[in-house]
């Protein structure tokens, strides 16, 4: 990122160039086809949708399965939910492993180490490994079909604490110094100074787990029976998902439930693909 | 940048005894503070969770949680000789040895187009990356409708009438496809990273001692590339060994054709939740635990072997 | 600790601000499809008739799914006020812990009698002395078959029904016939080959037509008869190795039949499809190709899902809107399902519908699962077993060897414990 193009080189169309650009186009369509197939079939009626033999482009265009997904389903609702979880788990990461990242790497105190090895030991972990176990204790504390029940459990993520530890260790330590002496406090420094230095670690932290939580099934699919209070991806796949499946319908709310991510990230595609790779690579 | 500026400055005049006696005391005073949040959510959703889990697995808890009695290690030893736990494992570990070199592969050539192509970057990388941003449900429910025999794109774009979800010999491909589809963007963008930070002036030495394309990319791409490989590998055998949602989701919740996907997942949910045999159920996912620990400390000991390796 | 007890309450989310004054009963089902519209439109009449109650109904996807959801909002104490699930499921279910048991008065009270019932079905929702179980319908599977089709192929009889059937070789000399008859690339018949629910329930019918058993009464011996059961899956598999059912087309036999393949085994809930589509159609039981009647049949029922505070208004709206749908479900019966609820079963408006009137009768010849915990609708005896029945019709095992695992997996199942109580079959406790 840092170099920046002094002059831009000028860019001729060698044969390479052009069979690389080919290349590209022809795996490019490969990645989109299923995505349009997916959007024409919503733009079909649920019989055309089914005929037999299948062709791509509706006869009939109709918005018809969009329509019907917003009288008859619950997926505004879900929408909501959807929001409202991915916003208080990014919040909530955000903050919490922003700390414990700064904790770990700046501050000292009794049974560091054993605490950071326990921690990253957490890595471990994972709804996926144990659901069943996570879900009593859930129970346990009554938060079954709430939002809390769905939020907290995904609010302790070891890897974003790592990330952010590895961040912060290597900020200058004179730059926190100076301020101490100046009669600043730890949360001073920390809020004014460390903070706004690792705006873009925070972002690519933000960006990814915001993008995970949208999109996670598994911890929601387990903690929340109300259909009211699914999110996205839970709803379509265990309250759409039914036998006797509307395709068209199917498909429009899968776009519904996918699109605005691939929108925010078509606006703001530098931050996401550096958010992405930045917390990816943090792991080497 | 300005505030760091400034308080840069009259840093540089301390002592270095001064401040090393001023940070002791600052951090002892605050450090436990900044942890705390962490945690305190760290111990209630995964160390407890996980005593709870060695806990419930010694028992023959029930879903409703009343009644438990303690039956030593009778659950483990049942999961020793249970032939659908093996099963699962053998399903999960067939669908990882078949995505995970896969993806890499892909993943490697796709970012090495993106990489070269020197018009319309923003362009390959979206179209590349898109499906990643789709949850998992819709990825499988997309699929599931491409694979319908008759009238999904796939059967209809390559012919025939494959039935790609409901024989077991095709069944876990077909899932595999899905999910170098919807995932090997993940892996694409570490790729593409790490091809834009492999410093130019190698391949420009390279060039003028006479060096082909072939021979810059084995002598200099790939051996630059041998880290990020290495984490790939690790991350998506991590992630493959825990496969669940899109398996569940192109199967419509079931096992499979002849119960020939059912995954190590979704068998200690069904154990679990749909028999509700949550002891046992703890007990099987107490032993998935330890396997994907191994597989992880594996990563962690063969990495240090490397450094020391570099080093030495 | 505390603090998260008071975060749950904060997090009971839309369903606490939409409280209104009114009695507000939450609902479950399982419907999707025709099943569906049909019990939204006996809800809306509900809704219609008792203003002063405020149904809030959802569906979810049927099957597992469904059942693991209805156990967890249980079991974490979130349960809906009302639940629908197969009776067959019921013994598993942990009736007294996951289940509340029915007041029989207050439904009286609403209209509903034991004596509206035939008394076997009642009883199949009678768990130590106590209803927990109010059974709605009983649901069979059916051989659909096109009368255009069949016409063609001369396998109408006068009445314009589906010639009889009395043996096996009648059945496949009926298939040939109708594959004659049948349009290029479409399959003679479709029965869900691939799918262990359906094969499951089909091995049911056929092994029970045989006079098949599983267990003694004791429920200490398996009595599964492997000979029969070989017979029931080298009937099926021969469906598929004299080429009337296409491996490929598994799960499009609604479609199929649709395009015009003569035949498709399906419940009765296909029936409302089928109707839509308005296809010139007819349906009976299962085909009695082993000599005795009978077809797989299984209930929908209405259950109250545990709640540690149940009672009140709430319940008994439950009661009052459960008792309403049994006692107005002309809509339902419609849809294909046999009404439990005798007083409908005897309407003219009944009688006339076709073609309930050809598959009505399979009501007096079911093939019910044994009664165990393990047993019922995508129970863990269909889970287990589904999948033998299976690898046999798709080809992937012999039909012999498949039986012969059947067993063994029979006796594991009667060995093992019913993780609600801790007891075995034999045991009893809540199966009896």
């Amino acid at each position: 990122m840092t170099t920046a193009v002094p002059v831009k080189p000028r860019r001729t169309w060698t044969p390479s160039q052009i069979v690389l650009t080919l290349l590209g186009t022809a795996v490019s369509a490969v990645f989109l086809a299923p995505l349009l197939w997916g959007l024409f079939t919503s733009l079909k009626s649920e019989t055309e949708a089914v005929d037999v033999p299948t062709h791509w482009l509706p006869r009939h265009w109709t918005g018809q399965a969009w329509k019907a997904l917003f009288d008859t389903g619950n997926i505004t609702n879900w929408f909501v939910n959807s929001l409202v979880v991915s916003v208080c788990v990014t919040s909530i990461v955000l903050l919490v492993s922003a700390l414990a990242g700064y904790g770990f790497a700046r501050t000292e105190f009794r049974g560091k180490g054993a605490l950071m090895g326990l921690v990253m030991s957490g890595l471990m972990v994972s709804p996926a490994v144990l659901g069943v176990p996570l879900f009593t204790t859930v129970q346990q504390m009554g938060m079954v079909d709430t939002y809390w029940g769905m939020i907290l459990p995904q609010c302790a993520p070891a890897a974003m604490v790592y990330i952010l530890y590895k961040f912060f260790q290597g900020i200058p330590r004179e730059l926190e110094e100076a301020a101490f002496i100046d009669g600043a406090g730890r949360w001073r420094v920390f809020f004014t100074i460390v903070l706004p230095l690792s705006r873009p670690s925070l972002a690519a932290v933000g960006i990814f787990t915001f993008i995970a939580s949208w999109n996670n099934f598994l911890w929601p699919y387990m903690v929340t029976n109300n259909p009211d209070l699914m999110t996205m991806p839970n709803g379509i796949a265990t309250v759409m998902n039914s036998y006797g499946i509307q395709w068209a319908q199917l498909m429009a709310g899968g776009l519904m439930a996918g699109l605005p991510l691939i929108i925010v990230f078509v606006f703001f595609q530098r931050q996401i693909v550096a958010g992405v790779a930045h917390t990816g690579l943090a792991g080497q | 940048m300005t505030t760091a500026e400034t308080v840069l400055a009259p840093a540089r005049a301390r002592t270095a005894a001064a401040s090393a006696t001023l940070r002791r005391r600052q951090g002892f005073q605050h450090g436990g503070w900044f942890v705390a949040p962490f945690l305190a959510l760290f111990a209630l959703f995964v160390v407890w969770p996980l005593l709870r889990g060695v806990y419930l697995s010694l028992t023959d808890a029930n879903i409703t949680g009343a009644g438990a009695n303690f039956i030593g290690l009778d659950n483990y030893r049942e999961a020793l000789k249970d032939p659908l736990m093996w099963d699962a494992l053998g399903h999960s570990a067939y669908f990882t040895l078949l995505v995970v070199p896969c993806i890499t592969v892909l993943a490697f050539l796709l970012a090495m187009l993106a990489h070269h192509i020197e018009r319309g970057k923003w362009l390959w990388r979206l179209c590349f990356f898109a499906p990643f941003l789709l949850p998992s449900t819709v990825a499988g429910n997309l699929w599931q409708w491409l694979f319908n025999p008759g009238t999904g794109m796939i059967n209809y774009v390559f012919g025939g009438d494959t039935p790609w979800l409901t024989d077991k010999s095709y069944a876990m491909l077909a899932i595999v496809i899905e999910t170098l589809w919807w995932t090997v963007g993940f892996s694409f963008l570490l790729y593409l990273a790490a091809l834009q930070s492999i410093p130019a002036h190698l391949y420009e030495a390279a060039k003028l001692d006479g060096a082909n394309a072939w021979h810059r990319m084995v002598h200099i791409t790939l051996p630059m590339l041998r880290n990020i490989t290495g984490l790939v590998i690790a991350l998506q055998i991590l992630a493959s060994l825990q496969v669940f949602d899109q398996a569940v989701v192109m199967m419509d919740f079931g096992p499979g054709p002849e119960s020939s996907t059912r995954t190590f997942v979704q068998y200690t949910l069904e154990e679990g939740f749909t028999s509700y045999r949550v002891g046992y159920a703890s007990a099987i996912s107490i032993i998935f635990f330890v396997i994907i620990a191994a597989v992880a400390l594996a990563r962690m000991w063969l990495l240090r072997n490397r450094t020391e390796e570099a080093t030495r | 600790m505390a603090g998260s007890f008071g975060f749950a309450a904060l997090g009971s989310g839309a369903d606490a601000l939409a409280s209104t004054a009114r009695t507000r009963v939450r609902y479950w089902n399982l419907f999707s499809g025709g099943d569906g519209s049909n019990m939204i439109a006996m809800l809306d009449a509900f809704r219609k008739a008792h203003p002063d109650i405020a149904v809030k109904d959802s569906t979810l996807q049927w099957g597992n799914p469904f059942y693991t959801k209805l156990a967890m909002a249980a079991a974490g104490n979130r349960a809906p006020d009302l639940g629908v699930m197969h009776i067959g499921r019921v013994a598993g279910f942990a009736p007294g812990r996951l289940l509340d048991a029915w007041d029989t008065g207050l439904l009286a009270k609403y209209g509903l009698r034991e004596s509206d019932y035939n008394p076997k079905l009642w009883q199949r929702g009678v768990v130590d002395g106590k209803l927990y179980a109010l059974p709605l319908d009983v649901h069979v599977q059916l051989c659909f078959y096109r009368k255009d089709v069949l016409r063609k192929a001369g396998l109408l009889g006068a009445d314009d029904r589906i010639v009889p059937v009395t043996s096996v070789d009648d059945w496949f000399g009926v298939l040939k016939e109708a594959r004659k008859a049948t349009k290029k690339g479409l399959q003679t018949i479709g029965l869900w080959i691939n799918d262990q629910n359906f094969q499951w329930w089909f091995f049911v019918a056929f092994y029970t037509q045989l006079g098949g058993t599983w267990f003694d009464d004791a429920k200490t011996e398996v009595t599964f008869d492997t000979d029969k059961a070989t017979q029931v899956l080298e009937f099926l598999r021969r469906h598929v190795t004299d080429g009337y059912a296409n491996p490929a087309m598994g799960s499009v036999n609604a479609e199929q039949f649709i395009n015009g393949a003569p035949f498709a085994w399906e419940g009765n809930w296909s029936v409302p499809v089928y109707s839509g589509a308005k296809l010139e159609y007819g349906a009976i039981p299962l085909p009695p190709v082993f000599g005795t009647r009978a077809t797989h049949a299984e209930s929908h029922s209405f259950v109250l899902p545990h709640q540690s505070d149940r009672g009140g208004a709430t319940d008994e709206a439950a009661h009052q809107l459960a008792a309403y749908v049994v006692t107005h479900a002309q809509q339902w019966a419609a849809g294909g399902h046999i009404p439990a609820y005798l007083p409908t079963l005897s309407t003219p408006a009944y009688q006339k519908l076709s073609p309930q009137n050809e598959y009505v009768s399979a009501m007096n010849h079911q093939a019910n699962e044994p009664k165990v915990w393990f047993a019922g609708s995508t129970g863990i005896l269909a889970q287990r077993v589904g999948p033998i029945v299976v690898s046999s019709t798709v080809g992937s095992a012999k039909p012999d060897a498949a039986a012969g695992r059947m067993k063994k997996e029979l006796a594991t199942l009667l060995a093992m414990k019913n993780p609600m109580d801790g007891k075995t079959a034999a045991q009893g406790g809540t199966a009896a």
